[in-house]
């Protein structure tokens, strides 16, 4: 089954980011990554449900268009 | 490729206590127990807090180093401030968790099992030998560990639970964002926690005040992001503090979350335990977590142990240890739930008439059995909310 593209993802900001790993059971797609210290996104399995955003305590992660 | 017998990925509380309690029970077994960050109990994602009869199944804490604080009040603050104190309601214990987990793992090496900080486990995987194929990195290098069993407890990560197949994502709404500042030079009782419950001081949850020592403590709170009005924790703390503490110095800063859930539906499968955060083992009315993970981890260590000696880590055997959770623990936690749901209903200013009804009641009669009684009458709900800390 094709994956249908979603109009926005989601990006860390590492700056910000904490590395607490809040966010990464809140993904039902299971697309956020945290090894070696370092918090990732997989933009092709991230379906811009925006579950990971509001929860995040220091607001390291925000959507972006997916282009 | 090195063998282990059992294979043990995070040194938290669950982590040190299973390899410790694996050894115990059979000290022939090589046990592993991986860190990955490069101390043991640093950075603290925690404020500290646990009630004292939990703690003592497994260390004491008369006179321990890794003791921060001993605690022999609550005080709960109403939305509008209004405080509630229950002298010498039971005791409690704030702990220094970079070195009560360095205790903990010293106690899994006491016990013959090797201890790795700066090991992160990346990847596993059965390649049909009925082993576990765990990759660690280390200092740059990896390499391949067989494990006959590995129990995971790399917190709300969750990562082994992931790579073995079960289902550990958290709904949002059971999820609570937390932040904590270590504040210094600021004026509270030493022996009391102090918890306030408001929704606008922190929705779905509650701000917290854990004493460090005269003048210093984890000043925090914990809240539901869906019933905010779009700020994160961290800036709902800075509000707090700035009302509550303006000039305390701001010397430790720390954020997580804490699953406020009900314990997964699978912690196991074959040749793999899942135990504490990383299972949502975490008392969802309190969010406290660190007994309930080393008395998790125990369970873990015991059945994996006895597994191995049986020949047989299959998931079957494994699930010996669901069982014996949920009975200890997991069908409680399925009642606090309930009540934490029920509880969410509650507005700002029945827990302000609340706070005053009580404090009707003298001082010195004021007990938690008769303030649980008040409660009862007026607010049949509001009844665990005085236990949320010591239960």
């Amino acid at each position: 089954m094709r994956r249908v593209t979603p109009d926005t993802i989601a990006v860390v900001d590492l700056a910000v980011c904490d590395r607490c790993g809040l966010c990464l059971p809140l993904c039902p797609p299971e697309a956020i990554h945290l090894e070696l210290n370092v918090l990732t996104v997989d933009r092709a399995a991230c379906t811009g449900c925006e579950k990971c955003v509001g929860p995040c305590p220091v607001g390291a992660l925000a959507m972006v268009a997916y282009a | 490729m090195p063998d282990v017998d059992v294979l043990v990925v995070g040194a938290g509380p669950a982590g040190a206590v299973a390899a410790w309690h694996a050894k115990q029970a059979a000290p022939g077994l090589d046990v592993l127990l991986l860190e990955r960050d490069r101390a043991i109990g640093a950075p603290v994602r925690c404020a500290e807090g646990v009630g004292d009869a939990g703690l003592r199944e497994f260390a004491n804490p008369d006179g321990a180093d890794w003791v921060s604080r001993r605690i022999t009040d609550v005080i709960f603050q109403a939305p509008d401030d209004t405080e509630v104190v229950l002298a010498n309601c039971g005791l409690g214990w704030v702990l220094d968790r970079t070195r009560f987990d360095a205790f903990l793992a010293a106690q899994a090496a006491a016990e013959g099992a090797t201890v790795l900080v700066g090991a992160e486990a990346t990847a596993m995987a059965r390649n049909g030998d009925d082993r576990w194929h765990v990759r660690v990195k280390q200092r740059g290098v990896d390499e391949v560990y067989r494990a006959r069993v590995v129990i995971g407890a790399d917190g709300v990560e969750t990562m082994v639970g992931r790579w073995a197949g079960l289902d550990t994502r958290v709904p949002s709404r059971d999820m609570e964002s937390c932040a904590q500042y270590v504040l210094q030079g600021i004026d509270f009782n030493p022996n009391a926690i102090y918890l306030q419950f408001s929704n606008a001081i922190a929705p779905g949850g509650y701000a917290w005040i854990f004493p460090k020592a005269v003048g210093v403590a984890n000043v925090g709170l914990g809240l539901v992001s869906l019933k905010t009005d779009g700020r994160n924790a961290r800036q709902y703390l800075d509000s707090w503090i700035a009302r509550r503490f303006p000039t305390g110095a701001r010397t430790g800063y720390t954020v997580g979350g804490v699953i406020v859930h009900t314990t997964i539906n699978k912690t196991y499968a074959d040749g793999v335990l899942v135990a504490g955060d990383a299972a949502h083992m975490i008392n969802p009315l309190s969010g406290g977590g660190i007994t309930n993970a080393m008395k998790a981890g125990r369970l873990a260590g015991r059945v994996a142990a006895e597994a191995i000696c049986a020949g047989d880590t299959s998931e079957r055997r494994l699930a010996a240890y669901h069982q014996a959770w949920m009975e200890l623990l997991g069908e409680d936690h399925l009642k606090y739930y309930r009540i934490k749901h029920a509880l969410e209903n509650v507005d700002d200013e029945s827990f302000n008439n609340l706070a005053r009804t009580v404090n009707k009641i003298a001082a010195e009669k004021r007990t938690i059995g008769r303030v649980f009684a008040h409660a009862l009458i007026k607010h049949p709900q509001l009844i665990p909310v005085a236990a949320r800390f010591f239960v």
